[in-house]
């Protein structure tokens, strides 16, 4: 059941329910809990059964409701009887429903029954467990729920037939079935069962009492026969059906011999069990009831000639003389066995309505529980060998070509096909992968039930493959034949499944060279390629700095291309499909967006994007282009993982570079005098320690988050048998790289954001002060000389003067250029002490947080500890207060 | 290509380790002594580029200055198999070959002379790269060229190229025997004048120490000039291996150097390499762990800088890096760290964050090496003020004694007075005295008693 599909029956519930809950925390919930398979639930069922009776006032009522539910082979029937035995042993809330019982005319065991009407029409598995949270709370909206959703199953099944097929058609507008005319009601003579004039007593021929019983038995034996065929007969008549799929009941003429009568109702049965039959297969030849059932039929047929040419051997002796009707019954009584067999077959199916795959799943069903009577046995998997025979085509095409035809929609596999590939070649990756083919779960048939997983990868990684314009074709395409024994087609189909995987992997790894691609995404995503951002931030990095508008794109691109062809990227094969993008958002938008994190500073968070003049570094990532099928396993999502990642590390680098521009500028220094030098002093100590920051904050995602996490990705990656293993593993490892780059908790990101915040600001302010610092003194100690130089100065321009209320912000104009600083100095450490903190207290939580290697890098020296103590201890001091008012 | 090194050889110490330097390298990028590359070596990821150009054949060409004022050397340059590696335009030897006299008065004036004709090939050198970062210098401080004409090409370059890094590798002399040039206590004292207010960074080389690993932890008992110079070529070639195999980090100089000096002035910086092998011994092979190999690069014999320990004052560490080369799980560099860090292992400044960074390198795949891994230390620690401290108590004992100045007064600088000499050492005692207060927590307000610092 998709995720839409819950979610829908879940807040569909809780109207009713009237409950004002979130669905939300419901689905959630429910889609942990419904990954546990229905099997678990098969032995408890009996029992469930058993004490449900033990318990119930109207112990019959209750059994033969059951029973007829069981009959009617409804899905879901199991979870639903477990629920209703929790229900009944939860005391509590069974009082509570009798107490509501006055409203309600129906007792307990009614809105059971009623409940299994609820139960079959959406999921009760998964209902069921909503039921269970929620009735303790809300029992009596439970009670009107129940009673609405009886009245819709009541009316749903008085539905007449067709109305209900013209419903399922048109769901399903591909497939149309032909018309078949209404020939059998039109006339009704053509049908091959028993064909009943009378309504109201029976028209019996003249009596036969006075006929002597001698004569009587060989009138009786070719009426007999007559009745075998599906004629009429005069002393023998059917009664009208008394419903679709009844046995058919016969009345014997008054008249006939008692010893006579007795024997001939002996026989009878069959003649009921061929009518029943004959309605089946009728029934079942049309084209809507699929190929299943009309390879059944036509098996049945086949059997059925069988015993047509009993039937006419049988006339034959009779006409001959010398027989009986004690001889009749001895060679009837092989067949008797086989027609009743049959018969409950086709009744069995026709009540449930069956087709494609649960047929197939009932004949399976069928054929092991006559495991003690070879003949039986034999009988039903000739049946079941038949009806499997279109099924296993279907099979054999998708799981041997990846092909799916399935006219009547029998097969476990569903074809939602989406858009043309060609259209939106990004977006269809990632969709192709999840939603192109989904298993339908309620047509699998039992016996395939353990492979389904298996038969849908296969056809699907045939899919791909031919997407690739390759032609596909399974070696070793041996037949698939249903047999009692699981052994020999699941072999097969796994076979075809080792070599699809095989196929497509050796396709991907190989001839598209897919961690050849990898490799290069990780150069340039994740600064792999140090030289490379060097020198591409070297070029760049004047055209970043400016607003978003103002960058013309078309440089850049030329810049990047210039970048990778001077670099040591020159040697990666897939250079060219690298692209730049300019992103109208910045990196902290797009994962608050992401996390979509719902509290009362989300405003905060959006607020941002609405400012236009977004720089270009900030908005800036790198693009790049994947083909099918590549872009399988690099999908948009994974490229945007890849964008975050190097839009926080390109950031991380700039700052780093904008620092060690500071130091180049402050060198100048070593020469001054000792006492001038020294004004500095602090300047110099400051952009040290966000320099250490910065670098080690670089290195701390670089080396020991993506570094060992690809290192673990190369070995699993070695590892993997299936497409299907290689995407999880690079969306394991992707997951892992934003985990601990800490770029998924909104705190430390923000943190982490400001902090470089004020990295930016402090470079801005230096390089824009020293101007009238640096200079002075340095003219003042190398006289003129330097002054010529300071024009071809490339940094100065590089840098745009600091807008008047950045500067504002940190360093009010009034300020002297100690007092900034020492304001920076205060702002740095309190954003840092705080970072350190988060993180430390991430570490209490859990101790095996990677992210705790930064609290050892930052303060290596301890440093920072005794300001990181202080704040620990204000906090709890806070904290301790509030607790005192509060209690 | 960005991030050029141009490397200037000066003198006969710094022709010689240039030398073995560009031997070294040419090995690790798999170029032949000619200048081609081999054929096993190209599909390299690596990038020559940095110290390398190409000319139109495809030769590799180092971004080499030679510089000498006496030919010897460079001859022995131009007849080794090594000699067609070389730009010979970028070989420059003095006409009168006399050189300098072991005088750094007469480097220093004949660096004045003969400044067009080298800034020549500089320049040169300088606009044939498209963004160039800076200059490697090598030379000794206490000979006549190396000190007195790399003093004058240092402050020049500085002048010249202000914003480019300088990185210069000083060979320190050996303090253990009697050297033959006995005014090298002034040459070292002008030259560390200029290395503090010149250069961007210092990777000392002390001669002293470098003999006593070689006798010492390599068991040769007399060890050769060559031998030496393996040494420090390897050094240098391992402190420049993050700019020529990138990774993702310390691509560029200025990324390696900038978190070592957090002030300007205290650039000097010391080295240590584990583990030390020779070829003769390469057969006893040891496990080595990131820990074995961090643990031993704090160990001080293991430090190309030999320093008196000094009980008094508390010295610390500013700042390490280290280099690690080889397989390296980067969970075992954060243990070892965090080892390091329990066990106190390391001291560092109380003025401000320090930490062992690191940097992990590819190691080139031309040269096998018994070690899985090996690590570099470029580490800048407030004892090396005692080589400085060294220097001056010789200078003082000379200038004492007014020894051996005659030499000096012919030069035009110390015509008139030895005022130059005086403020050499003012600048360096400061230098001591910088160092001594950075392993104080007042360092930051040291130097300005009188003024107020808020903070």
């Amino acid at each position: 059941m998709s995720e839409f599909k819950v979610h829908h029956l879940v807040t569909e519930l809780i109207e009713h329910l009237g409950s004002n809950a979130s669905p939300e925390s419901y689905v959630e919930n429910l889609q942990r809990a419904g990954t546990t398979t229905v099997s678990s639930y098969n032995h408890a069922t009996q029992n469930c059964v058993r004490q449900l009776a033990q318990n119930s006032p109207n112990r019959e009522s209750f059994i033969e409701k059951y029973e007829e539910l069981k009959a009617k082979n409804t899905d879901c029937l199991r979870p639903f009887i477990q629920l209703l035995s929790v229900i009944s042993e939860d005391r509590k809330l069974k009082e509570y429903l009798e107490k509501n019982a006055k409203t309600a005319s129906t007792n307990l065991q009614n809105s059971q029954t009623s409940q299994a009407s609820v139960g079959s029409i959406s999921d009760p598995l998964r209902d069921s467990e909503i039921v269970e949270k929620v009735t303790t709370e809300d029992l009596p909206v439970i009670r009107s729920r129940l009673h609405k959703e009886v009245e819709i199953a009541e009316e749903k099944r008085s539905l007449p037939l067709n109305k209900v097929e013209t419903q399922e058609k048109a769901r399903h507008p591909n497939y149309q079935s032909p018309v078949m005319p209404n020939w059998n009601s039109v006339r009704p003579n053509m049908n091959l069962d028993f064909v009943t004039h009378h309504s109201g007593p029976v028209p019996f021929a003249a009596p036969l009492g006075a006929i002597p019983v001698c004569s009587q038995e060989s009138m009786v034996i070719e009426e007999i026969l007559f009745c075998l065929e599906g004629a009429e007969s005069d002393y023998i008549v059917p009664n009208p059906l008394r419903g679709l799929y009844e046995t058919r009941v016969f009345s014997i003429s008054e008249s006939i011999d008692p010893s006579l009568h007795e024997m001939v109702k002996q026989i009878l049965p069959l003649a009921s069990h061929y009518s029943m039959v004959m309605r089946f297969i009728q029934e079942k030849s049309q084209f809507e009831c699929g190929q299943v059932n009309h390879a059944l039929t036509a098996a049945m047929n086949t059997l059925i000639k069988d015993y047509m040419v009993l039937v006419a051997q049988l006339e034959t002796a009779n006409r001959k003389g010398n027989f009986s009707i004690h001889k009749l019954w001895f060679f009837i009584q092989p067949t008797l066995h086989t027609m009743e067999i049959l018969a409950n077959i086709a009744s069995t199916i026709s009540k449930s309505g069956a087709k494609g795959g649960k047929v197939l799943s009932l004949l399976h069903e069928r054929t092991s529980n006559y495991i003690g009577d070879p003949a039986g046995q034999e009988l039903c998997l000739y049946l079941t060998q038949n009806a499997c025979v279109p099924y296993m085509e279907i099979l054999e095409k998708w799981v041997y070509k990846g092909v799916i035809s399935d006219p009547y929609e029998e097969f476990l596999v569903e074809d939602n096909e989406v858009i043309e590939k060609e259209e939106l070649p990004f977006d269809y990756s990632s969709d192709y992968w999840e939603k192109r083919y989904v298993i339908r779960r309620e047509k699998i048939p039992v016996f395939l039930e353990r492979v389904a997983d298996v038969i849908l990868l296969t056809g699907k990684y045939l899919n791909v493959i031919r997407q690739c314009g390759k032609n596909v074709k399974s070696p070793q395409a041996e037949e698939i034949v249903y047999t009692i024994k699981e052994r020999q087609y699941v072999e097969a189909i796994e076979k075809a499944y080792r070599f699809a995987s095989k196929t497509l992997l050796e396709l991907l790894m190989q001839e598209n060279d897919l961690m050849g691609r990898l490799r290069s995404v990780k150069h340039y995503f994740l600064l792999d390629q140090g030289d490379f951002i060097v020198q591409f931030m070297d070029s760049c990095e004047a055209e970043l700095s400016k607003n978003i508008d103002d960058i013309v794109p078309t440089r850049l691109e030329s810049l990047l291309e210039l970048a990778l062809r001077t670099s040591a990227a020159n040697g990666d094969p897939y250079k060219d499909d690298m692209r730049t993008e300019l992103l109208p958002y910045d990196l902290l938008f797009q994962m608050f967006k992401i996390l979509s994190i719902e509290t009362h500073e989300e405003k905060e968070y959006r607020l941002p994007s609405d400012k236009l003049h977004l720089l270009g570094l900030e908005s800036f990532c790198f693009g790049y282009e994947v083909k099918w099928p590549v872009s399988l396993v690099l999908n948009r999502r994974a490229i945007a993982c890849y964008q975050m990642i190097f839009r926080h590390l390109f950031y991380c680098k700039h700052v780093e570079r904008l620092l060690c521009r500071v130091w180049i500028c402050n060198k100048v220094a070593k020469s001054f005098a000792l006492r001038a030098a020294k004004t500095y002093a602090s300047a110099f100590a400051l952009r040290q320690r966000m320099l250490n920051c910065v670098q080690n904050l670089e290195y701390y995602m670089m080396v020991e988050v993506i570094e060992p996490n690809w290192v673990t990705f190369l070995a699993s990656i070695n590892k993997v048998n299936n497409v299907d293993d290689v995407l999880v593993c690079h969306s394991d490892f992707l997951d892992n790289c934003l985990k601990d780059c800490m770029l998924t908790n909104p705190s430390l990101l923000r943190t982490v954001n400001k902090l470089m915040a004020i990295c930016v600001h402090f470079c801005h302010f230096i390089q824009h002060m020293r101007r009238y610092y640096l200079d002075a003194e340095l003219t003042s100690m190398l006289g003129p000389t330097y002054e010529g130089y300071e024009g071809s100065d490339a940094y100065a321009e590089e840098t745009p003067p600091p807008s008047p209320e950045l500067m504002g912000n940190v360093a009010g104009e009034s300020d002297s250029f100690e007092q900034s600083i020492s304001k920076f100095n205060l702002q740095f450490t309190a954003v840092l002490v705080g970072l350190l903190d988060k993180i430390s207290e991430l570490g209490r939580e859990n101790n095996n947080e990677k992210v705790l290697n930064i609290l050892y890098r930052l303060d290596f020296n301890t440093f920072y500890t005794e300001q990181l103590e202080r704040l620990c201890d204000d906090r709890s001091m806070v904290g301790g207060g509030k607790e005192e008012t509060s209690g | 290509m960005p991030c050029e090194m141009i490397t200037l050889q000066l003198g006969q110490c710094g022709n010689q380790i240039g030398f073995e330097f560009w031997k070294r390298l040419c090995a690790e990028h798999g170029i032949s002594p000619e200048g081609i590359l081999e054929e096993y070596a190209t599909e390299g990821t690596d990038r020559k580029d940095v110290f390398f150009y190409q000319a139109d054949d495809e030769h590799y060409i180092p971004r080499a200055v030679l510089l000498d004022l006496e030919p010897r050397v460079i001859h022995t340059i131009m007849n080794s198999p090594y000699a067609k590696l070389y730009n010979p335009e970028n070989i420059y030897l003095s006409k009168h070959g006399g050189g300098a006299g072991n005088n750094w008065a007469s480097g220093y004036s004949q660096g004045e002379r003969l400044q067009e004709e080298i800034f020549d090939i500089i320049d040169r050198e300088a606009d044939g790269s498209d963004s160039l970062e800076g200059f490697v210098l090598c030379h000794s401080i206490a000979g006549g060229t190396g000190s007195g004409l790399g003093s004058y090409i240092l402050e020049t370059l500085t002048d010249r190229f202000p914003k480019k890094l300088i990185e210069t590798y000083s060979v320190f002399p050996n303090q253990d025997e009697i050297s033959d040039v006995v005014v090298q206590p002034y040459n070292s004292l002008l030259t560390l004048k200029r290395l503090t207010q010149s250069a961007d960074c210092v990777v000392v080389l002390d001669n002293t120490a470098l003999n006593r690993i070689a006798t010492d932890r390599l068991h040769i008992q007399n060890p050769s000039l060559t031998q030496i110079n393996t040494l420090v070529s390897t050094i240098m070639s391992v402190s420049t291996t993050t700019l020529r195999y990138p990774s993702y980090m310390n691509n560029d100089l200025i990324g390696l150097i900038a978190p070592l000096i957090p002030t300007p002035r205290l650039h000097f910086l010391m080295t240590g390499y584990t583990p030390l092998t020779t070829d003769q011994e390469a057969a006893s092979v040891r496990k080595t762990t990131v820990l074995d190999v961090m643990r031993r690069l704090l160990q001080p014999k293991n430090m190309m800088v030999s320093t008196a320990h000094d009980r008094n004052a508390a010295h610390c560490y500013i700042s390490i890096l280290n280099i690690i080369q080889g397989e390296v799980d980067p969970t075992q560099v954060h243990k070892s760290l965090q080892r390091i860090r329990e066990r106190k292992l390391a001291q560092f400044i109380p003025w401000g964050p320090a930490s062992i960074q690191v940097a992990l390198s590819r190691k080139s795949p031309y040269i096998q090496s018994a070690h899985r891994v090996s690590g570099l230390m470029l580490a800048n620690h407030t004892n090396i003020s005692s080589l400085f401290d060294r220097a001056l108590q010789q200078y003082d004992k000379l200038r004492k004694r007014e020894a051996f100045l005659d030499q000096f007064r012919k030069e035009n600088m110390f015509n008139d007075n030895l005022d130059e000499l005086d403020h050499s050492r003012e600048v360096v005692q400061e230098l001591v005295d910088e160092y001594h207060a950075a392993t104080r927590p007042d360092y930051l307000s040291w130097g300005t008693d009188q003024a107020s610092v808020d903070a």
